[in-house]
């Protein structure tokens, strides 16, 4: 499109322009960020729901207990016919013995369990399976799948999440759905206020400009060239509204969002997942500007800039 | 060089700028192009840059027809044209030298090539001592000349030139003339649009007559009539 001369004329241009009309280039810089922020806030928002969601679904399977007596080779079927389901995502195979064992390990420092059991002549633990579902609404069809008659002689009780539990998937679920429609309702909103904004402000660039644009046209600018410094100028709002935004940010990664994460589910490391992560954040921010600029841009061109 | 063939032009209120209009100019040229205001001389040079569309008909630059050049590949036309307006079209706030340099910058051309080129530009057109000059310093004959220093930065084979005496006194517009016949002599083609009856005159050279978008009058070594 153009040689590496004409690319660093055109940032240069860019710049320029950017500094020239520093005024109007702050509003634009500073309705970016204020669009940028809101963004930042809400997915960060969405990544917390979410992962006490995850948190609270973790705790959910169906325990399968099977009754005393029945062979491993019984279970270990049912165990297969449950991992065929594509509805479920793990099967854990717990014999009594092993039940009985982990139920000793727990409670060693009991004196009065541990002499109950030494008392008991048979094994009181049944068998289980613990079946993991791989989405939450999949555990009604697994537990009638369980339900067949053909299981009803071998297994003797079975059990999945209590009320309170399914209560607050239902209320964690109810909140990640306003923060989804809410967000997006204010990100619309405020990316429309940034488009109009930028729009204006390189419309105004564009007339400031017309006797050095008709004047580029004359002496055979390629019309990248001519549009090339508009672009880099609106870009350049993005990228110090990103700047902006992250460090804006920055407290609340370093200080307020461990804290909260560790509270909301202390066994999952928050850092690991991408939302949490800060650059990742910065990298999404400064994608979400430099499209609301790139597309701003184009329109103020497409309408004013006549080539 | 160039040629017209059978060449409609309508604008949109449906008034004819060029009507059928046939005209071949040669290599090395110096053309006067005389007629009324809204004869269609402005038209005829916007055509040849691609400015305007053409309706019907073709142009031909060494056997190019314009109309099939795609819209990204017009700026490379334009750079082998040079194009000279009455309002000179010069940046304020740049000097004279800046001016020229600007028209080298945007067409990719190294900054060191264009230190050493637009010291000779400014030489030719006998600006050299204005260098450091802005318009608003310069006489009308000189900004016309910074002007036309400023087209000739490319090389171009053919210079455009639309009624550029046309804010000029005699004593002016008579520099600007020598320089056109300077830059002519040098072998690039100049067209030019002028209403001056005096500089036609003095030039003896090639003059077409244009009235309601049509040739009326061609003359070798002619005078201006309408």
């Amino acid at each position: 499109m153009f040689d590496s001369i004409s690319f660093f004329r055109i940032v240069k241009t860019g710049f320029v322009n950017f500094w020239r009309n520093l005024s109007l280039s702050a509003a634009a810089t500073m309705v970016m960020t204020i669009t940028l922020v809101i963004f930042a806030v809400l997915f960060l928002l969405f990544g917390l729901t979410s992962n006490a969601l995850d948190a609270v679904q973790s705790r959910i399977d169906i325990s399968v207990y099977f009754k005393s007596g029945l062979g491993e080779d019984k279970i270990k079927s049912i165990q297969l016919d449950l991992e065929a389901n594509e509805k479920v995502d793990t099967v854990v195979y717990t014999s009594a013995t092993k039940a009985l064992e982990e139920f000793r390990k727990k409670h060693e420092n009991d004196f009065l369990i541990q002499q109950s059991l030494n008392e008991l002549t048979e094994n009181p633990l049944p068998a289980t399976l613990n079946v993991r579902a791989k989405n939450l609404e999949d555990y009604p069809q697994i537990d009638s799948f369980l339900s067949d008659r053909k299981y009803a002689d071998f297994i003797e009780s079975k059990s999945y999440g209590d009320d309170q539990t399914k209560l607050a998937i239902e209320r964690l679920n109810k909140i990640l759905g306003f923060i989804i429609t809410f967000g997006v309702g204010l990100i619309s909103i405020f990316a429309l206020i940034a488009v109009l904004v930028i729009f204006n402000t390189i419309t105004l660039t564009i007339f400031n400009r017309r006797e050095e644009v008709e004047i580029m046209r004359l002496v055979g600018a390629t019309n990248w060239y001519i549009r090339g410094p508009f672009l880099v100028e609106s870009i350049l709002y993005g990228f110090f509204a990103t700047v902006i935004t992250a460090l804006l940010m920055l407290p609340i990664f370093s200080n307020f969002l461990p804290r909260i994460a560790l509270f909301v589910n202390p066994q999952v490391s928050v850092f690991n997942q991408n939302v949490f992560n800060y650059w990742y954040l910065i990298f999404m921010l400064f994608l979400v500007g430099a499209i609301l600029s790139v597309v701003s841009t184009f329109l103020a061109i497409r309408k004013y800039l006549k080539i | 060089m160039i040629k017209f063939q059978k060449v409609t032009k309508h604008y949109n209120q449906g008034s004819k700028a060029l009507d059928n209009l046939d005209l071949e100019i040669h290599h090395g040229e110096f053309i006067s192009l005389v007629g009324r205001s809204g004869a269609g001389k402005s038209t005829l040079l916007k055509l040849i840059i691609g400015e305007e569309e053409i309706d019907s008909g073709r142009i031909l630059i060494d056997d190019i027809d314009i109309s099939q050049v795609r819209k990204s590949d017009l700026p490379y036309l334009r750079r082998k044209i040079g194009v000279v307006f009455q309002d000179m079209k010069l940046l304020p706030k740049r000097t004279a030298f800046e001016n020229i340099a600007f028209a080298m910058e945007v067409c990719g051309h190294r900054a060191q090539g264009i230190k050493r080129e637009v010291p000779k530009i400014l030489e030719l057109v006998g600006l050299a001592h204005k260098r450091n000059s802005f318009p608003g310093e310069m006489s009308g004959g000189e900004k016309q000349r910074v002007a036309i220093a400023r087209a000739l930065s490319h090389r171009p084979v053919l210079l455009l030139a639309d009624e550029p005496t046309g804010n000029l006194d005699e004593v002016n517009a008579n520099e600007v003339l020598e320089l056109l016949i300077k830059i002519n002599n040098l072998g690039t083609t100049v067209l030019l649009a002028t209403h001056a009856a005096d500089l036609v005159n003095k030039l003896k050279k090639r003059v077409i007559t244009i009235e309601n978008g049509k040739i009326t009058l061609e003359q070798e070594k002619g005078h201006y009539k309408l």
